[in-house]
């Protein structure tokens, strides 16, 4: 049943991102063709050309953005409209379970917000010249494995995945409380956010002063400190993170099973 | 087990607004229900709080003698009183939906309705109007082989010449084993298919009588009792 949610929810979401990816990757193309920066930088004076330049540049640097806003905006309404609106009546009379929707939600939005990071970086590769790329694409991982060794190819992206599933879940508790309000339930949405972030700072501080201590020493001691000393902060520095990633979790699910008062 | 929905001392308050008191009802396999009442009575409380859309305050539901869950969402068709389509879906998606997730879905059925209702089933549910979004749920939910039918005002926002198909429609799809609970107060259109009916007012049952018992104890249609009833 997982699979069949994951299955609507791409389907669902797909159609709004793969236009953009598309849009994105034709204008990386095209603004490789026509060379724009040369252009300007080659042209005495102003002229339709630059004019034409200006405007590729422009709206290829607004598609990047609008990417990361578009991945953003869209995991707020799938979760909103989806579930809270007025297709939550189909959604939550489906044979499923509550955490099932959670699940195939953010496993569905984590796969757009990466997919987007891909993308975006994809489009730079198609823009700029690839040979000196590669040469500094290669210094920039010798440079990464000095610092954390081995180990942080997957020490990194550990703990940049769990920020995701923390961040994504934080987004979807908000919504879940701000709609237990009878009005203005966007905005106290928005409020709740607040109130779990500054909660969540609350635990690391926390954290950092109760372990701080054991935690830091070694890195601090030491004048450059091995791979293994940072790898070790990555992973104390997690702990926290899954204890508010799991009550997020525990708290959404028990709003929309309990709680759950659809318009 | 002969009762397929159980309710016992069922309140829901919302803040300080009790939307149903002490309900207690039974309702037993193979029968049309009409669960009548003004609007804002409770009615659509009453429906959402069996589709596990909304958890009682006090007091016990049963359906096939179990809680609502994922277990009764199994075997109970649902009609919620609003359009709950997703705007971008072809019919033919949402029909994929239901054959995906409900295993007592009849896809053939569906098709079947929808051709003579004249829907096209490649057509976006963006461009249909209201009346054609109620038809295509309406053939959904009815496209069902479940035990327990419960639809939400049905026949609202269609107009009179469809109405009587939607419930010839509702007739003559279900097996004699399922019980339909049909809420509306539109009730002399429904009146003719009734077995049984349950006044609601207020919040509380004031009333469950068969229609047989009905016409003979006070020689009143259903729908002159319910005005009567619910004089303003």
């Amino acid at each position: 049943m997982l699979a069949n949610l994951m299955k609507y929810e791409i389907k669902g979401t797909a159609r709004l991102f793969i236009p953009l990816y598309l849009a994105l990757l034709l204008f990386a193309l095209l603004n490789r063709i026509i060379n724009p920066f040369g252009m300007i930088e080659s042209s005495e004076n102003f002229n339709l050309q630059v004019m034409f330049s200006i405007i590729s540049i422009t709206v290829y640097f607004i598609l990047i953005v609008g990417i990361f806003v578009m991945t953003l905006i869209i995991m707020i309404q799938r979760f909103y409209k989806n579930l809270l609106g007025d297709e939550g009546y189909l959604m939550f009379t489906l044979p499923v379970k509550s955490w099932q929707h959670i699940v195939s939600k953010l496993l569905v939005s984590m796969l757009w917000t990466i997919l987007s990071f891909i993308m975006a970086i994809c489009s730079i590769l198609i823009l700029v010249d690839s040979d000196n790329l590669f040469k500094e694409i290669r210094q920039l991982i010798s440079r990464f494995t000095d610092i954390f060794g081995s180990a942080g190819f997957f020490t990194l992206p550990y703990y940049a995945l769990l920020s995701l599933t923390t961040g994504i879940l934080m987004i979807y508790a908000a919504i879940a409380l701000g709609h237990l309000f009878s009005k203005h339930k966007l905005m106290a949405s928005f409020g709740m956010y607040c109130v779990l972030y500054v909660i969540y700072q609350v635990v690391m501080v926390l954290f950092i002063l109760v372990f701080g201590k054991k935690i830091f020493t070694p890195v601090l001691s030491s004048p450059i400190p091995t791979p293994s000393d940072i790898n070790t902060l990555v992973f104390s520095f997690s702990i926290p993170t899954i204890l508010i990633m799991a009550a997020n979790f525990i708290l959404t699910n028990y709003i929309l099973q309990k709680k759950l008062n659809l318009e | 087990m002969s009762n397929i929905l159980e309710c016992k001392n069922v309140t829901k308050v919302f803040g300080a607004k009790a939307a149903l008191r002490d309900v207690t009802l039974n309702i037993p396999r193979g029968k049309i229900v009409g669960l009548l009442g003004p609007n804002a009575s409770g009615k659509s409380t009453f429906i959402k709080l069996c589709n596990d859309l909304l958890t009682p305050t006090s007091g016990e539901i049963l359906i096939d003698g179990k809680k609502p869950g994922v277990d009764t969402k199994k075997i109970v068709s649902y009609l919620p009183e609003r359009n709950y389509l997703n705007d971008w879906m072809r019919v033919s998606d949402i029909i994929g939906l239901f054959r995906d997730f409900y295993t007592d879905f009849n896809e053939e059925k569906a098709y079947d309705m929808l051709k003579r209702l004249d829907i096209n089933p490649k057509d976006k549910l963006k461009t249909m109007s209201k009346g054609t979004k109620e038809k295509v749920q309406l053939i959904l939910v009815m496209s069902r082989e479940a035990q327990l039918y419960m639809l939400d005002e049905p026949i609202g926002g269609v107009d009179p010449a469809a109405r009587d198909y939607i419930l010839d429609t509702i007739l003559s799809n279900y097996n004699e084993n399922a019980t339909i609970i049909i809420s509306t107060h539109l009730i002399s259109d429904i009146e003719k298919i009734l077995d049984e009916v349950v006044f609601i007012k207020e919040g509380k049952i004031v009333l469950t009588k068969t229609v047989d018992e009905i016409r003979e104890e006070s020689g009143k249609s259903v729908d002159s009792l319910f005005r009567e009833v619910f004089k303003c």
